[in-house]
């Protein structure tokens, strides 16, 4: 077992590497910049404009609010709780997916994905028609449950955020060493001793990185808030009351700012995380398989199912509303609401698809790119590279949409060749979700030991070489994750892009938004299920792709 | 993944395959749109379904301008023309709040101008330097639910000071004036019609009753069609449209006047087509577009008009201006941040 981050120091890399090393690193630093850093100071030095000249005024105008206190104090209640929970809930189904041999594995993973497979609005509304006043559950069973305000948005919230830790955990526990857990057993541990000394302490990384990535799309999403958060005020929402509500763009600023400061203590804490996380995977290691035991894999299956149904009935409650004539009022059986009356129609979702397609191939180069650099070249530069790389999980899409017209909307300067395009749409895609595909990569990437680095090194091969015929061959199940999670996400945000689209480039996921606005709920349910049915049908038929090409027990959702 | 790893014959092929999609893809859609003449952009915060009609009537009428439209709703269009002021994308506004329009932030990029037929909009539809004018309008209601208020056996509501009784205690759901332009015109138009001190001893009472503050402007009625609320207070076409679409609701016009909301349209100083954007601001005047926002719009501006009939049968007077609450725009302007401040001391917790 080698302990720690690689230990080639970058000046004792022979030349070729240190190009090597200086490009990726340059490039990845350099697009980072480009993409993250000025868009977001494009719109955040707003917070420093006052009426009086520059200065601090707004925050601290901010900060003596009598309401500032109570804001804050929601948003940390709402992100701690949710982020506990979703951690305990999607260990426990990533540990049952990889780590036993219960049934049904490949429906059952799906199902812990559809949540990112819809506009988080519709899961709010999910949520509305299930437990709302007027919601299934009142109508059926004659309570009066009453989900507007703190436990609206910690369900909602709570469902939305759990994909995002279900696929880095389920990353972090697909990798492990045989061997240790057969010396485990034979030095005389029991299973309880074992997960708490051998299977946590190898997932380490990956739940640090699960918890900041629930943690920051918690506190930036409005979406959920917006719909389902009654009177229960958080910092995204005020965001969007000083943006869209009053065109305020300086006090707008001021709370993005705020939202930065997780992830500066993200960054804090990666480093001594990933300090004490060993690679799970070395030249000697043999792979653990499952065995079978059928008491443990029938209590994780009966666990897995109550989350997997959880998670299907607000979706399934979306899919029947939308094959009613009226919810909740007419519930006989109508195909109306597929006969879309939106300007174009069908067509945005066909550019949806294009625009999904482009992010996803972009985030496999530029996303895992990132990631080995920030992996392989451990310089100066790379701590303030990772920040670059986590930083977008704390912004909110609103932010980084109109940053990205502030710095991007003039004519003459490179980026501008790409504006009004798909593509400018794809990359602000790529960089707006890059926290979680980075760490993803990075997850995997870590628990693989240096010693085959090293062993190539002594061979002679070049650090490009060794990307080439032993990194890449054994992480590229992970990097296609990578790329299928973006295409899911491109097909469904909302609410960067809005401020990207242009007439010809209208996507699927802002007409469900204009239909739930002009209060055609069940047509915003329907073409919510078209986005849904076509992210499936795309896994369907890469899965599919990949059997004809030889290629099998590959997961694209790992 | 375990078996995987180390039988990845086809790792080669792949990772070339996906190299080269890389290229390809993004060479094929870097081309940017090309802009022509003949074709102008126009950003609007009409709905959907109206501006699918409207649209198809205007390319009737003007089969030789190509008109590419963008709709948003009206508080984030005006974060998004903000954000582009240096270099605006859009030749014309249409149908966009007039209490947004007169941000001077938005004002310095219009143009005046006054299209042919503008006498039909009398004068107070229109910005006395010809900056914008208006030809339709959205004014307030409430959305009640027929099926919640007979459960508890409530009576129908039928003014401003109806909603403050008891017995709607928990009832009430309206837009919050902070993010949403709406709820603040509801905000206003209490505040004049009453007068500030009276005005707000009312919203005290009115907040006792409040289950909800709805983040965004179009939610309320649509809460209350759906059952989620008793009573919504909301926009007349909203209750129209969903009485139209099968909504159990009642659409109530309170009896001390409705506040209303202007949509503008405007000329933009940048617009790189203004021969075709002023034949489609001189379009918006027409005759053809006048009987199509008849079919749509609770306000018109241009006189005399035939109310549709699903809008007489949802309870809207022949005669608009006998409901109307005269707002007074430029005060509600002036004084929306100290308002606001003061209704979120109050009324958000």
């Amino acid at each position: 077992m080698s302990v720690g981050a690689p230990t080639v120091r970058a000046s004792r890399l022979p030349d070729s590497d240190r190009l090597f090393g200086v490009f990726t690193v340059g490039a990845t630093g350099l697009l980072l910049v480009t993409f993250v850093l000025i868009p977001l100071w494009a719109i955040l030095k707003n917070s420093f404009v006052t009426p009086e000249g520059i200065g601090l005024d707004n925050f601290a105008r901010y900060f003596a609010d009598a309401r500032f206190i109570t804001v804050v104090g929601n948003t940390f209640e709402v992100g701690i709780s949710v982020t506990l929970t979703t951690l305990v809930l999607a260990y426990g189904f990533a540990y049952a997916i990889q780590r036993t041999c219960m049934p049904f594995k490949g429906v059952l993973r799906i199902i812990a994905l559809l949540p990112v497979f819809s506009p988080s609005l519709v899961q709010a509304l999910g949520l509305q028609f299930l437990l709302g006043r007027n919601g299934f559950v009142n109508r059926t069973f004659g309570t009066e449950i009453d989900i507007y305000g703190f436990w609206g948005i910690f369900i909602s919230d709570a469902v939305y955020a759990f994909p995002h830790a279900f696929l880095i955990l389920s990353t972090a526990l697909a990798v492990a060493d045989a061997r240790l857990y057969e010396s485990a057993e034979t030095l005389g541990a029991g299973p309880w001793r074992i997960f708490r000394t051998v299977t946590l302490p190898g997932t380490r990384y990956g739940i640090a990185s699960a918890a900041f990535v629930v943690f920051t799309i918690v506190i930036t999403d409005f979406g959920n808030p917006v719909v389902i958060g009654g009177n229960y005020s958080v910092l995204a929402v005020e965001i969007y009351n000083q943006v869209s509500g009053q065109a305020n763009f300086a006090m707008g600023a001021v709370i993005g700012v705020l939202l930065l400061l997780p992830a500066a203590l993200a960054v804090t804490g990666e480093k001594w995380i990933a300090r004490r996380q060993f690679a799970s995977l070395t030249s000697q290691s043999v792979p653990l398989v499952p065995r079978p035991n059928p008491a443990r894999d029938i209590a994780w299956f009966a666990y897995s199912v109550l989350v997997a149904l959880a998670i299907l009935s607000l979706v399934a409650i979306v899919i029947y509303a939308s094959f009613v004539r009226l919810w909740p009022y007419n519930l006989s059986f109508s195909l109306r609401h597929y006969e879309f009356d939106v300007q174009n129609g069908i067509q945005p979702l066909w550019t949806s698809i294009s625009v999904a397609i482009v992010t996803a191939l972009l985030a496999i180069v530029f996303v895992t790119g990132a990631a080995y650099a920030n992996h392989a070249f451990p310089m100066r530069a790379s701590r303030i590279l990772y920040f670059l790389a986590i930083l977008p999980a704390a912004v909110p899409g609103m932010v980084l949409g109109l940053g990205y017209i502030l710095a991007f909307n003039t004519p003459g300067q490179p980026v501008y060749l790409i504006y009004d395009t798909i593509l400018i749409i794809a990359v602000c895609n790529v960089y707006h979700y890059h926290a979680q595909g980075f760490l993803l990569a990075t997850t995997n990437i870590k628990q693989i030991s240096s010693t085959f680095d090293e062993a190539s090194a002594t061979l002679g091969a070049t650090k490009l070489r060794t990307v080439w015929r032993v990194t890449l061959p054994m992480i590229w199940p992970t990097v296609l994750a990578v790329g299928v999670f973006f295409f899911m996400r491109a097909m469904v945000t909302l609410s960067a892009v809005i401020f990207l689209i242009t007439p010809s480039t209208q996507l699927a996921a802002v007409s469900v938004l204009y239909l739930d606005d002009r209060g055609a709920l069940n047509q915003a349910a329907a073409f919510a299920v078209c986005i849904m049915a076509t992210v499936v049908a795309f896994l369907v038929l890469t899965q599919l792709a990949l059997r004809l090409a030889g290629i099998r027990g590959v997961n694209l959702v790992r | 993944m375990g078996k995987t790893i180390f039988q990845c014959c086809a790792r080669n092929s792949i990772a070339r395959l996906i190299a080269s999609a890389v290229v390809g893809t993004t060479l094929l859609f870097a081309a940017p749109g090309i802009s022509h003449a003949g074709k102008i952009t126009v950003y609007t915060s009409y709905e959907e379904d109206e501006l699918a009609a409207f649209l198809d009537a205007m390319n009737k009428d003007l089969p030789d301008v190509e008109v590419d439209v963008l709709r948003l709703s009206t508080g984030d269009l005006r974060a998004r023309m903000l954000a582009e002021a240096d270099n605006p994308k859009h030749d014309v506004i249409w149908g966009w709040a007039a209490t947004s329009m007169v941000d001077p932030r938005i004002m310095e990029m219009l143009e005046p101008y006054s299209p042919e037929g503008i006498d039909k909009v009398p004068a107070r539809f229109r910005d006395k330097d010809g900056y914008w004018f208006a030809t339709t309008g959205y004014m307030g209601a409430f959305c009640v639910n027929n099926e919640e208020m007979a459960k508890d056996n409530l009576a129908m509501p039928s003014s401003w000071q109806d909603l403050i009784k008891p017995e709607y205690k928990g009832k009430l759901v309206m837009p919050n004036p902070a993010s949403s332009g709406t709820g603040y015109l509801h905000v206003a138009s209490i505040l004049q019609m009453m007068g500030e001190e009276k005005g707000w001893a009312y919203l005290d009472e009115l907040d006792k009753n409040m289950d909800q503050y709805i983040k965004s402007g179009s939610k309320p009625c649509n809460a209350a069609s759906a059952g989620e609320n008793a009573i919504g207070i909301s926009f007349a076409l909203r209750a129209i449209k969903n009485i139209d679409e099968g909504y159990p609701i009642t659409m109530v016009i309170p009896s001390e006047g409705a506040g209303h909301e202007l949509e503008a349209n405007a000329l933009m100083k940048t617009s790189q087509n203004k021969e075709d954007a002023k034949k489609f601001l001189d379009w918006t005047v027409s005759k053809s577009a006048e009987a199509e926002y008849n079919k749509w719009k609770s306000i018109v501006t241009m006189q005399g008009r035939d109310m549709p009939e699903k809008f007489k049968k949802a309870g809207l007077p022949d005669d608009i201006s006998t409901v109307l609450f005269e707002v007074d725009y430029a005060w509600a302007a002036e004084n929306r941040d100290r308002i606001i401040a003061e209704w979120q001391k109050r009324y958000e917790k």
